[in-house]
């Protein structure tokens, strides 16, 4: 039920806060290395333009762990949400889709191939995946249509996508 | 939710699905296990590379603590406040079969993420101590300084029979602190694979690869 196109995009997102990871980790490895050095140089030579300058970067590495921390839970959060919103939001067009059907009187049948045919699948594919012939399946698709009431297959998937732009025909099935 | 036991999360109705790990929490914890490998079995104590890896595994334990206090919802300290009682109830149930689910830690792993945090504290604490609190490149500095015939860093390394007394104590900390560390690390193992039992799913997994897609 996964759509390719979201999938593909969490996928660069979780990249992107694994990377993120690495080079967090790559940047606090530098940052407690030099704080050491720092600490050393404080008992040598405190005052030293040498220490001054070198605290001062690593001030500047360790605010940029700390920044980077949070600017790293704030992608794996925006992650997240877009994971949740997603499953939420396709669950939600499938029922609005099965409300559609029964309202429509669609058969178990003509429902399976319906949703098939609005995944995109053409009818050699439903035939194939419901193991029937092609002639079975383009009379089913031609029964879909005439009880939906839409001339082919272009407006049935344009029935579903126009409520999704807001201005939908009322899905309520009265 | 296939489970043959009822847990918290059943009863509460739907569970709210928790992503495990993040990348912090799994770099961190597999950066950290390395290091105490290679420092326990492979390194020479007290070698280059032996304080090298130490100050490493230093590097990780502050970043998970600073993620623990600004990372995620379930690596957060928050999420997971120590809690003994706790811990013991969770053993309890575990070893009767009988384990609840929980989102991010269990009581029993949380009270061993900071056992370990607390003695990798110890152990690094200890480690800077016995070097005299230079870091690695400060001590590669010396011993260049040493091999060049400069035997006058040596001189401040002197010390009187008290500094000698309270470094043995802290060396004799560094070593008990190191195989307590083995020894939580091997509890810490046979929890996993018990609790993963119990439950019948890897708990392995998701802290290599992170969530399934």
């Amino acid at each position: 039920m996964t759509e390719p196109v979201p999938k593909a995009k969490t996928g660069v997102t979780r990249r992107l806060s694994n990377a993120l990871a690495a080079f967090l980790v790559v940047q606090s490895l530098a940052a407690v290395f030099f704080v050491g050095d720092v600490i050393g140089d404080l008992m040598a030579d405190p005052g030293s333009i040498h220490f001054i300058t070198e605290a001062l970067v690593t001030l500047v590495l360790v605010m940029g762990v700390v920044f980077g921390a949070v600017a790293l839970r704030r992608t794996v959060e925006q992650m997240r949400a877009q994971q949740t919103a997603l499953a939420a939001a396709s669950g939600a067009l499938a029922q609005v889709i099965d409300r559609q059907f029964a309202a429509w009187g669609l058969t178990p049948a003509e429902r399976d191939v319906g949703f098939l045919a609005l995944k995109g699948l053409d009818v050699a594919e439903i035939a194939a995946l419901r193991e029937a012939a092609q002639g079975t399946v383009r009379a089913q698709l031609t029964r879909i249509y005439a009880k939906a009431g839409v001339s082919g297959r272009a407006q049935f998937a344009a029935f579903f996508v126009e409520d999704l732009l807001g201005q939908g025909l009322p899905v309520d099935p009265a | 939710m296939a489970a043959p036991f009822r847990t918290q999360a059943d009863e509460a109705g739907a569970v709210q699905p928790v992503r495990l790990w993040d990348p912090v929490v799994r770099l961190t914890h597999w950066g950290i296990a390395l290091v105490v490998l290679a420092n326990a079995v492979l390194t020479e104590g007290g070698s280059r590379i032996h304080v090298w890896a130490g100050w490493a595994g230093l590097a990780l334990l502050l970043l998970r603590l600073v993620w623990g206090l600004v990372g995620t919802a379930e690596a957060r300290f928050s999420a997971f406040p120590p809690d003994p009682a706790a811990a013991l109830r969770h053993l309890m149930l575990l070893a009767r079969g009988r384990v609840e689910e929980h989102p991010g830690h269990n009581p029993a792993g949380a009270a061993m993420a900071y056992a370990l945090w607390a003695m990798l504290a110890v152990l690094t604490a200890s480690g800077i101590w016995m070097t005299g609190g230079k870091s690695p490149m400060q001590l590669d500095a010396q011993r260049a300084a040493v091999a060049a015939g400069d035997w006058s860093v040596m001189v401040a390394e002197d010390r009187d029979d008290d500094d000698k007394a309270l470094g043995d104590a802290v060396e004799e900390v560094h070593e008990v602190a190191g195989n307590l560390i083995l020894f939580l690390v091997l509890l810490h193992l046979g929890g996993v694979v018990a609790e993963s039992r119990a439950l019948r799913r890897n708990l392995v997994l998701p802290m290599l690869f992170g969530p399934r897609e």
